[in-house]
């Protein structure tokens, strides 16, 4: 059963249609990403998940059962890309104010911040300020108040962003932790890499409308595009690649990259090459990166998103 | 419900533990008796007694006559000369006078003398400043004229002393002393002016540092965000009220150390007036409305305060710009108030606390000459639902601003902006 499902989610404000139409599910345990370019509607989105905003049209299930923002956000840890902590305040005492605002008990809201201080070496910080910490420090500090109270559902918007490869790396380990312990994160982003490394599933929206979704490896065979890396022991020749097997996409000595035409297989191109006696070292696919197909998707929308009539 | 108070308990206990809320609950206090006493000493200090040289061509302004009024009040010193006005002029700034007046000759007890003398001073000098000589010149040439009409001390003690006073009495409440009854109703209103306008400004900035520090959308996550300001609005009432109980206590403390100890200093005398006048009205009604109104105009204002503070960004002017109108309603109101308290029964007074813009001052500024004697229990019920039913549409109103704007980011919107955000559907 998915833990949460959206179903023809609408939110238009006065000059644009932020969310128009979006349907996704999503299962318990699974790391989703969420993308899109700038102004996609996915902070939108992600408000009306968090019961911030309501949205115009459309349900959302959350564990089965229609979501009460009232009671269901209780369960949700959401960071947003923004990030926001009272400068002033002891960083001790504001963790524990948020964690109570969550809905934790005194006690075991403090027992269970230790326990996270511990484990990212933070004991110290109980009576700083966060004025005193550094970016990357404020960040882990939000990730912890993110999911201190144990939510089912985790939502990071940017996540990584100004952190150094060591703590971007205890985050990471940290996220695939809790999605180990069934937990469901909704991981929000622009950086392609992080997303292959990271989500098992993810959705591409873009001017509001859901344009992709699928596992990760699913989205690139779907738009891979029969290229192919073959690597020789010996010098290619031009006279070798004139076949109609295939179209040269690009050449150095010992190496091509083709593209198959659709009515052979790959075994018909081998046998090819195997017929002309040229050694094969490797023979590899490629597949497109999100990065590409992120790309290819939204190219030709303009970079930023125009106002736009709504009726 | 809980989730309220946590807000509230942060708010309170914030502020109220900053070293900024203990030193000016301790300085205020001092600063505002260091203001009576000391502008008192200043103006006592600042005039300096003229020292002034009278040339007399008339002759009814003796030497005997001047050393007197010296010896009965020293705020300017005569002197009788026999110099020219042409050399005392000349030589002035050397002399050891301020000035000389020349009584010409042509002086006559029984004609009309309305006509000026000049004060010739080496430098110049305010009307004011002038006042002490000429009431003395009149009090000699009063001396002068009596004799001539053959009134002596007796028959001039008669002339002088019997006056004729009246004094307002209701005939509703002839308890009320009016003229108590002002400066209790000039404090009052002014107090709850001071903790709206301050304590208002602080829920304002309160907002915008949430809004700013984008902590708002972390809260705005695990708690509405109409608890989330409300929470705001309570906590810092509170504190308007703590720091307010504070000022009372301390009044309290130091009237009781200062007659303790026996010492009718200043501050026994000041608060030994307050609390002659205190016998005169009746304190937990007013104790009671003072509460009253102070918590319902608090509540009134600084919801619109958040919802300003929510609807604006960093931008400490672009605050204002937008926040210039309400401080302008309560300004109003302020100025507003002499009048009142000159005629606490006009219209303008009704009208005035009934209105909940103006209420919480003007209806305070009444209530101190007495209930039901000026204002009548009717005027104070009507007044008390109407602040209520005011603060409740603001904090609804504000309420869906702040939703809208404590998470939009950019341009400022105008009070039109807002006023469409509020009566949007969600």
């Amino acid at each position: 059963m998915p833990l949460l499902e959206l179903q023809n989610l609408r939110k238009y404000f006065a000059t644009q249609k932020a969310v128009d139409d979006i349907s996704l599910s999503i299962e318990k345990g699974q790391i989703f990403g969420l993308l899109g370019p700038n102004g996609a509607g996915k902070t939108t989105l992600i408000r009306m998940i968090t019961g911030i905003f309501y949205p115009d049209e459309g349900t959302i299930l959350f564990d089965g059962k229609k979501f009460d923002p009232l009671h269901d956000i209780a369960h949700i840890g959401y960071m947003p890309e923004e990030r926001g902590l009272y400068k002033k305040m002891k960083i001790g005492e504001q963790t524990l104010y948020l964690a109570q605002l969550k809905g934790l008990g005194k006690t075991e809201a403090t027992q269970k911040i230790k326990q996270w201080f511990i484990k990212f070496d933070m004991e110290s910080w109980w009576n700083k300020k966060v004025e005193d910490l550094s970016k990357g420090m404020q960040q882990k500090l939000q990730f912890v108040i993110t999911v201190l109270h144990q939510p089912k559902l985790i939502i990071l918007d940017e996540p990584f962003s100004g952190l150094d490869p060591v703590n971007a790396n205890l985050i990471k380990d940290e996220i695939y932790n809790l999605a180990k312990n069934g937990a469901t994160i909704i991981f929000s982003t622009h950086r392609m890499e992080q997303v292959e490394e990271i989500c098992d599933h993810i959705a591409l929206v873009s001017k509001g409308k859901k344009i992709l979704d699928g596992t990760v490896n699913g989205i690139k065979q779907e738009f891979k595009e029969n290229l192919y890396k073959i690597r020789f022991d010996e010098k290619v020749l031009p006279e070798h690649l004139a076949i109609h097997l295939f179209e040269v996409k690009s050449r150095s000595e010992y190496e091509v990259v083709i593209k198959r035409d659709p009515g052979f297989t790959n075994n018909d191109i081998l046998a090819y090459f195997m017929n002309r006696k040229l050694p094969i070292n490797s023979f590899n696919e490629i597949l497109p990166s999100l990065n590409d197909i992120f790309i290819r998707q939204v190219e030709g929308t303009p970079t930023a998103r125009q106002f736009q009539e709504v009726q | 419900m809980n989730k309220i108070i946590l807000i509230i308990k942060r708010e309170y206990l914030t502020r109220v533990r900053k070293r900024t809320f203990i030193i000016s609950t301790l300085l205020f206090p001092l600063l505002y008796l260091g203001l009576i006493f000391g502008t008192g000493y200043i103006a006592s200090k600042a005039t300096s007694n003229l020292n002034i040289a009278i040339i007399d061509s008339s002759g009814y302004f003796d030497s005997g006559k001047i050393a007197r009024e010296n010896a009965a009040d020293s705020s300017a010193i005569f002197t009788l000369v026999n110099e020219s006005p042409a050399s005392l002029r000349s030589n002035l700034s050397k002399s050891k006078y301020n000035g000389f007046i020349v009584i010409p000759a042509n002086l006559d007890w029984n004609k009309d003398n309305s006509k000026l003398l000049t004060l010739y001073t080496s430098r110049t000098i305010g009307m004011d400043a002038a006042k002490p000589a000429q009431s003395k010149l009149n009090r000699i040439w009063n001396t002068v004229k009596n004799e001539k009409l053959g009134i002596d001390d007796s028959k001039k003690a008669i002339l002088e002393n019997n006056i004729i006073s009246i004094r307002p009495n209701n005939v509703n409440d002839t308890k009320a002393n009016s003229e108590t009854a002002s400066v209790m109703g000039y404090v009052c209103g002014f107090m709850i002016y001071l903790i709206m306008l301050l304590y208002g400004s602080q829920v304002m900035m309160g907002v915008m540092e949430e809004k700013t520090s984008r902590i708002a959308e972390v809260i705005v996550s695990s708690v509405r965000p109409f608890q989330l300001m409300l929470g705001k609005i309570v906590g810092i009432g509170g504190v308007a009220l703590t720091q307010f109980l504070l000022w009372i206590g301390f009044m309290f403390l130091i009237y009781n150390v200062t007659k303790a100890s026996g010492n009718a200093s200043a501050v026994s005398g000041v608060l030994g007036g307050v609390q002659k006048l205190f016998g005169s009205i009746d304190i937990p009604l007013i104790i009671f409305c003072f509460i009253f109104y102070l918590l319902g105009g608090f509540f009134f204002y600084s919801s619109l305060y958040a919802a300003i503070g929510s609807a604006v960004n960093e931008d400490m002017r672009e605050a204002q710009s937008l926040s210039f109108p309400i401080t302008i309603i309560i300004i109003f109101a302020i100025t507003l108030m002499s009048a009142v308290i000159k005629d606490p029964s006009s219209p303008l007074a009704v009208w005035g606390s009934i209105i909940p813009f103006t209420s919480p001052i003007i209806m305070m500024a009444r209530i101190p000459f007495g209930v039901p004697g000026t204002v009548p229990w009717w005027q104070l019920g009507v007044s008390m639902i109407t602040l209520i039913l005011g603060f409740i549409f603001t904090t609804w109103f504000a309420g869906k601003i702040y939703r809208t704007g404590i998470l939009m980011y950019g341009k400022k919107p105008s009070w039109k902006e807002m006023i469409k955000w509020a009566f949007r559907k969600n």
